[in-house]
């Protein structure tokens, strides 16, 4: 009990940790693109201590305070039943839908919140992520589909387990194809140009987030280190072939990588060219993989 | 709960590295921000952060002239934003009208509304003299000296009154209402 | 025990439905009422015991007919579940109802439902599923004169083709019962045999708004007494899912044998299958896009069955037991959503998003029970709308069948969708002004909403208590595991793991919520509009066309098709351009949804 409580505490404070220092990443390399000097790493670390250190909050009623208590809590959940390395603790229940659904609830709970707010921006917000979820689902879904049809499992821990006998899953043809579509949902996942429409700062005035300031701000900035996390480390683990806690480490940096350099280069894509685009390319590629997955 | 005093030397660390500015430019200094921003200046080296939304930023911009439209817009965004907020003023208008000392539809005289932290004086400022007011309200956040949110709080009655002369009383309800012919045309 | 339970518990609320008729005096009418569906509810629940040693059966003779019925574990599930809802929806009644007319027809469609239940033979199942289709018509008749002739003329030609079928069944057999047709349906010759499947299909694809028949649901659903919608939609359309189930026990290995498999399953099986995922996309888009509450509802009904359709097709024993499955969680969800919509037009009396919002903090027990049925029907852990989709997503993943899984992801998010766009619009935002003094709900409904709401979180955080049933209703252990853990083999799903560690980590996130500063309550005027003060008296709130963007997307496949149609039947044939013009216009996203129909199809073909 006692071991289990520590061994939850330490993946608390490790995710939070490197979730944040991904978000210094995110900024830093974007910065270098940008050809600017960037922050420093930590940065997202002191921006969320100020925020929690406001010294006046406001709430719109109790939806808007258990939404994000509610969108942290659900990420922190989904994280623990992510296989990392040998210490995580809810592999055994690491279900691949089941991981699949928790990654989402968060941001349920953040709806939620924004649009008790009342304001018009956090509707539309609020309009924009759902379509966007509606998108990216049907890619998502074939991916995962192909995933459990390879390996005829739906445990992730077990489908690490195959993947370090025989070899990672992206050296798999159809699995191959699946991680190219995750990948591409994965980027609308972390909210990265080009599907990041939901927030658009200078349009919507970040959409769901224009009303949360303060502490709510804060709570949110953690959650979003821990699902950065918590996202990098499922695909990592289901197509990268899993491994040690430094292993995956590095496998995780090298997945987001690919977003930020995907996310720095490109404009942004309104709500209906990235639906259209989801339900073009990703999904005829996830599906392909889908398909020779189950042959 | 927990005393938190024992911590605000790092909390006012964390706010002086962390200053959010709200993206809203009242005049023609707007455009000094976008080289503050990007690689010749890059503020973000500082932590700072251009944001849309005023409920979760620090800093307030008042870059250049301020009418009477633009002055109750940044009043009710001012005080959307939380505690600790710093207003800092940009170029010689908000400080005392500047070109427009003799205009009719110029406000001269910014803090007689808001409290405001630091003023910077010219016209226009150069990137280099707001990096430099910048330094500044960070130092004063630092040894707790940037306190206009708290001045503005002391002396509401004081803001209130010099607003309410200006605009006339109620003017939030009759300008919220202004615009409802038109939108119910729409 | 000398009395047959069965005739109690059939006829108890056509007999109190007469009686609450004929006396008609309020208050009176009301008890009557709901002791009269409270007894077949109590019944099969003290039948349970019995029922795990031994059936119940009961023969009337009549004019040289026999009816049978029989009580069995699958007939027992399935009555449990409408006897439930009947008696949720019969409490909440109470506070809706009008007249005696309302309850004579509502408690004699319950009568009806339970009575197709627990028939055993084809001519009592024929004249139950009558009786039944008579009640609710005539429920929607009292509303709507235009929905109910819509729901009697396909509810008609479903029961036509049902006749169709019992007629060439009976000629190439000579005998009716249930346990006599599966029998000799290894007689019937392999054309015949597709015909009576394509009735069938039909028959009982009406009943449950399969995705080309469903067009009578959403007006009959939403153009009826609102409490009785959710016995109309929670137990009524199941009816039509056990009707598929029966094909299965009827004529189902002679299908098999006949037409052969498709991959892992059967030909037919595939046609059930894919024609419920086209429900779930068609059903669910059309939910989002419904600028009335109901018809949102309506859709969203029809959607979520379409998830039971594909369980029922795909044919494996866990396939089966995730249908059944999703058929209770799918009465508990939407039974509660509709009577959540019946407090709101109770208490509003308006039905169209434009004029609603803000209601959270008028009707705050309404919202909380919203709150569990919007989170199981999304799917959310812990609760049963998540247990049983998961089941669902592991069945039918786990052989092989990649296209349907497509859909059913695409209906879990569609799912999320629509249920924002309802929270959104009627319980968030600015309240306009003539909504200041709503009430909360009524006793009654409040019971009625709180024994659902109940149910939904104690299935969903002890899923094992369903399982253990439907195990026991297919003979066979296929879901293992224990009270909280449903275990396959190849997944597994703990639920009470699940929700500990979802309360830890709420409490962590409190601890960091309670650390910071106190909150101040802002009112809903006080929010960023750009700098522009926000007064009540205009509506800031989007209401109307809120998927307006998914409107756009999916209207740039309408004119490609209708253009494509179009020029495929030329302008010259005027009256065939009409129809296809009034096709076309009437169910914009339909086309939209035929057109992705071809695209899978062709997919399907791709992968074969």
């Amino acid at each position: 009990m006692l071991e289990i409580a520590l061994r939850a505490f330490l993946i608390l404070i490790y995710a939070t940790f490197v979730g944040f220092m991904f978000m210094g990443i995110i900024r830093i390399v974007t910065a270098r693109i940008h050809r600017r000097v960037g922050p420093p790493i930590y940065q997202p670390i002191l921006d969320t201590i100020k925020l929690l250190s406001k010294k006046s909050n406001i709430t719109h009623g109790l939806i808007y305070d258990f939404g994000i208590i509610y969108a942290l809590g659900a990420t922190i959940l989904a994280l623990m039943f992510i296989p990392l390395g040998n210490i995580s603790i809810l592999r055994a229940y690491g279900d691949l839908i089941l991981i699949t659904f928790l990654l989402e609830i968060p941001m349920l709970g953040i709806m939620f919140a924004a649009m008790s707010s009342g304001n018009p921006w956090a509707g539309l917000g609020a309009q924009r992520a759902l379509l966007t979820l509606l998108a990216i689902q049907v890619p998502l879904g074939f991916a995962i589909i192909a995933l459990a049809q390879f390996y005829g499992t739906f445990s992730t821990y077990e489908i690490v387990m195959a993947q370090q006998a025989g070899g990672w899953s992206i050296f798999h043809l159809p699995l191959f194809l699946a991680a190219i579509a995750y990948d591409i949902v994965l980027q609308a996942m972390f909210g990265k140009e080009p599907f990041d429409i939901m927030i658009a700062p200078g349009e919507i005035s970040l959409g769901p987030m224009v009303e949360f300031g303060g502490k709510h701000m804060g709570m949110l900035q953690i959650q979003h280190a821990i699902a950065l996390f918590a996202e990098t480390l499922f695909f990592a683990n289901i197509f990268l072939g899993g491994g040690s806690i430094l292993v995956l480490l590095i496998k995780q940096v090298a997945v987001l990588m690919i977003a930020i350099f995907i996310g720095a280069i490109f404009p942004r894509f309104t709500i209906d060219q990235a639906a259209k685009f989801y339900w073009k390319w990703p999904t005829i590629i996830a599906a392909l993989g889908a398909i020779l997955a189950s042959l | 709960m927990v005393d938190w005093r024992l911590f605000e030397p790092l909390f006012n660390y964390a706010r002086k590295k962390s200053l959010w500015i709200v993206a809203f430019c009242t005049g023609c200094g707007g455009i000094e921000m976008p080289p503050l921003m990007t690689s010749r200046y890059d503020l973000e080296r500082f932590g700072m952060m251009p944001n849309p939304a005023p409920r979760m930023a620090d800093l307030f911009l008042i870059t250049g002239y301020v009418t009477p439209k633009t002055l109750k817009r940044i009043i009710i965004t001012y005080e959307l934003q939380p505690d600790p907020k710093y207003v800092l003023a940009h170029g010689s208008c908000p400080l005392n009208g500047g070109i427009y000392w003799d205009s009719y539809n110029a406000i001269k005289h910014l803090d007689r509304y808001i409290p405001v932290d630091v003023a910077i004086a010219g016209c226009m400022p150069r990137p280099e003299a707001v990096m430099d007011g910048i330094k500044k309200i960070m130092e004063m956040i630092e040894n707790g000296t940037a306190d206009g949110w708290k001045r503005y709080k002391e002396n509401y009655e004081w803001y209130k009154k010099n607003q309410d002369e200006l605009f006339g009383e109620g003017w939030r309800e009759k300008e919220a209402r202004r615009w409802i012919p038109w939108l119910k045309k729409k | 025990m000398s009395i047959n339970p069965i005739p109690i518990i059939i006829l108890a609320p056509l007999i109190g439905g007469f009686l609450a008729w004929l006396i008609n005096i309020k208050g009176i009418r009301e008890i009557i009422g709901v002791i009269s569906a409270a007894i077949p509810l109590g019944y099969l629940a003290y039948l349970y015991q019995q029922l795990s040693k031994e059936t119940i059966n009961f023969t009337l003779s009549l004019s040289g007919f026999e009816f049978n019925f029989l009580l069995y574990k699958l007939g027992w599930f399935f009555a449990t579940i409408a006897a439930l809802v009947g008696f949720a929806a019969i409490l909440g009644m109470t506070s809706t109802s009008k007249d005696g007319y309302e309850w004579l027809f509502a408690l004699m469609s319950l009568t009806g439902v339970l009575g197709v239940f627990l028939a055993f033979d084809m001519v009592s199942f024929f004249i139950f599923w009558e009786i039944m289709t008579f009640g609710s018509f005539m429920m929607v008749l009292k509303y709507n004169k235009k929905a109910s002739l819509k729901y009697f003329l396909l509810s008609l030609f479903g029961a036509y083709s049902m006749l169709i079928a019992i007629g060439i069944l009976y000629a190439s057999v000579g005998d009716l019962s249930f346990a006599g047709m599966s029998v000799a349906s290894m007689m019937l010759t392999k054309w015949k045999l597709a015909l009576i499947y394509l009735l069938f299909l039909i028959a009982f694809g009406v009943k449950a708004g399969a995705f080309p028949l469903h067009v009578w649901a959403p007006d009959a659903y939403s153009e009826t007494n609102q409490s009785y919608t959710a016995m109309f939609s929670g137990a009524l359309s199941k009816a039509g899912v056990y009707g598929f189930i029966l094909i299965y026990i009827l004529i189902g290995s002679k299908l098999a044998y006949d037409f052969g498999a498709f991959r892992s399953t059967t030909k037919f099986g595939y046609i059930i299958a894919f024609i419920g995922g086209l429900t779930i996309v068609v059903g669910g888009l059309l939910a989002a896009l419904q600028e009335d509450i109901r018809k949102l509802f309506a859709y969203s009904s029809i959607s979520q069955l379409g998830y039971v359709l594909i369980g029922i097709g795909v044919g494996t024993a866990l396939s089966i037991q995730a249908a059944l499955f999703h058929t209770l969680s799918h009465a508990l969800f939407k039974g509660l959503f509709f009577l959540i919509v019946a407090t709101i037009v109770y208490r509003t009396g308006k039905t169209e998003f434009k004029d609603m919002g803000g209601l959270a903090e008028k009707m705050p027990i309404t919202f909380a029970m919203a709150f569990v049925a919007i989170l199981s029907l999304a799917g959310i852990p812990p609760l049963v709308g998540f247990a049983s989709k998961w089941l669902l997503f592991e069945a039918v993943i786990s052989q092989n069948l990649p296209i349907l899984g497509g859909f059913i992801f695409f209906g879990s998010a569609i799912g999320f969708v629509y249920l924002i766009r309802f929270t959104y619009a009627v319980w968030f935002g600015q309240r306009p002004t003539d909504l200041d003094d709503t009430k909360d709900a009524p006793l009654p409904l409040a019971i009625a909403m709180g024994i659902l709401a109940l149910l939904n979180v104690v299935f969903g955080i002890a899923p094992g208590l369903v399982a253990k049933e439907l195990n026991s209703i297919l003979g066979k252990e296929v879901i293992k595991g224990d009270l909280f853990i449903l275990d396959l083999g190849f997944g597994k799903y703990n639920a009470l793991l699940l929700t500990i560690w979802l309360v830890i980590g709420i409490v962590i996130a409190g601890i960091v919520y309670f650390m910071g500063a106190k909150v101040r309550r802002v009112p809903v005027t006080d929010t960023y509009q750009s700098g522009n003060p926000v007064t009540m008296e205009y509506n800031l709130t989007i209401r109307r066309n809120f998927f307006l963007p998914l409107k756009e997307t999916l209207a740039f496949w309408l004119r490609m098709s209708f253009d494509r149609l179009y020029q495929d039947v030329g302008k010259s044939v005027e009256d065939l351009a009409e129809t296809l013009r009034y096709y076309v216009y009437n169910g914009n996203v339909q086309s939209y949804a035929w057109y992705l129909a071809i695209v899978l199809v062709v997919l399907a073909l791709w992968g074969w």
